[in-house]
């Protein structure tokens, strides 16, 4: 048995495989999130994006690029947006997310919004930079607002998105291997 | 999947390979999304099957919205309808003399020769969504090729001019706001009948004219009306009120500020003029792209 693929985190070194299912759902509810009618308020989360990157970081081999520059194309249709915007974003993320799977997980959860925040400001930066080359301006600095907040969404979707296959986990824990 | 060995050689194309892939393919989806309109296709595709999500996401917002209305007192609604009573008592009688004046009108015209004015169709629409782009001020209304709306229809509210439809999917249209930044409308200044072009200002939430001469006849609380000279709105909608003024160094007016009338940022409830498009003259090439900005008027 490889090691490598069954150490997560350092507080749980033994994870069963994901559902498959399960993944597909959280997206699923992610992007209802998303959708929601937020309106023009400030600093909304990206949950699309948090989701994106968790799964990158923690499934590398299952959600990548492809899935994030699909999402950020569904989600350019909605926002109205330039399309490509948000796909060249998603697809940093991930690109981003994988680059780190090996070292973030070893953090603590601290440690690890360390990681991720950067990240997002980034990919934001180049996305930014992008639109510059097309033509249009520079917009209102609150943009990366809502990447702070994003960022601090990263224990919820810790806890949340992990949830199914600790509860296994812990369920066997008094099997012997 | 997880508990099979790992592959001894790496699966598939690497990290890098595939986010140069996906990054140029989104930068090039960009590029071609601003300069031309060949995507329509992709777009309308996507979010005619994304509506029923959509629709699913504003539900619960629907749904506290109508609960509070149901909760509200019976003292609160007595009262308005007292209140509405009373606007309409006071509007009935504007309302015969518009009848009245219509009449005068019509026949005005008809001895000067002039060519009736068609009265335009009209759907009201509610507000869907608001987009959540950081680079364009747009609306999403619950109507769209269903209700037969038309990119380049404008959109107004009881005040005045909100904008114009950009972008219309089966189940909903995108109206893009007078404040955006790629907004132009043809208006005319009521007191003193110059007529100019006024743009969106992103960036004030407002409008704005520029490049306007010296010696134009302009101040400051001057009302401005759209002109008509487009035959894409109807003349004499009210769009604004000139605010301060920016002069330049030869007392040139370098831009005035406008005040929209419309409440743009608060309306729930708008009504799309659903004017003929097709009678609008075709864009002209426009080989000096200037920076890449699409104009208000496009189709």
């Amino acid at each position: 048995m490889n090691r490598r693929h069954h150490v997560s985190s350092r507080h749980d070194y033994q994870l069963p495989p994901v559902n498959y299912g399960f993944i597909a759902m959280t997206f699923l509810v992610a992007m209802m999130l998303n959708l929601l009618p937020w309106g023009r308020l400030p600093a909304i989360p990206d949950f699309v994006a948090l989701v994106v990157v968790f799964w990158s970081v923690h499934q590398p081999r299952r959600v990548g690029i492809g899935v994030g520059f699909v999402l950020g194309l569904i989600l350019d249709v909605h926002n109205s947006a330039l399309l490509g915007e948000r796909a060249l974003l998603y697809s940093l993320l991930a690109y981003g997310a994988w680059s780190m799977h090996r070292r973030a997980p070893w953090f603590s959860i601290g440690g690890q919004i360390l990681h991720i925040l950067p990240l997002f400001l980034a990919a934001q930066a180049v996305v930014i930079v992008a639109r510059l080359a097309t033509g249009a301006p520079l917009p209102a600095p609150q943009i990366f607002l809502q990447w702070v907040s994003t960022a601090l969404l990263w224990p919820v979707a810790d806890l949340l998105l992990l949830a199914p296959q600790r509860r296994a986990a812990a369920r066997d824990e008094n099997r012997s291997l | 999947m997880d508990r099979s060995p790992p592959p001894f050689h790496k699966q598939g194309h690497s990290a890098n390979a595939r986010v140069i892939f996906f990054a140029l393919l989104s930068i090039a989806l960009m590029v071609v999304d601003s300069r031309m309109n060949t995507l329509a296709g992709l777009r309308q595709g996507i979010g005619n099957v994304l509506y029923p999500a959509q629709k699913t996401a504003q539900a619960p917002r629907d749904l506290i919205a109508g609960s509070a209305e149901y909760m509200a007192e019976v003292t609160r609604l007595r009262e308005e309808n007292g209140e509405l009573r009373r606007v309409e008592a006071m509007n009935a009688r504007a309302l015969l003399q518009v009848e009245q004046l219509a009449e005068e009108n019509r026949q005005l015209r008809a001895l000067a020769g002039a060519r009736e004015r068609a009265t335009v169709r009209s759907v009201l629409a509610e507000v869907f969504y608001e987009p959540r782009d950081p680079y364009s001020k747009r609306l999403v209304l619950d109507k769209g090729l269903n209700h037969q709306i038309a990119a380049g229809q404008p959109v107004i509210d009881a005040l005045g001019l909100v904008g114009q439809v950009t972008r219309v999917f089966q189940f909903s249209s995108e109206v893009t706001l007078v404040t955006d930044r790629d907004f132009a409308v043809p208006v005319q200044i009521q007191r003193s009948g110059l007529r100019t072009v006024a743009f969106g200002d992103a960036a004030r939430d407002g409008m704005e004219l520029r490049y306007l001469a010296s010696t134009v006849d302009i101040r400051e609380g001057d009302r401005l009306v759209t002109s008509g000279l487009d035959k894409l709105y109807p003349a004499g909608l009210p769009v604004g009120v000139v605010g301060p003024i920016e002069r330049g160094g030869n007392n040139e007016i370098v831009r005035a500020r406008v005040e929209p009338t419309a409440n743009v940022q608060h309306d729930r409830m708008l009504v799309i003029l659903q004017v003929d498009t097709t009678s609008v003259p075709p864009l002209p090439p426009t080989d000096d792209d200037d920076g890449g900005r699409k104009r208000g008027s496009k189709r």
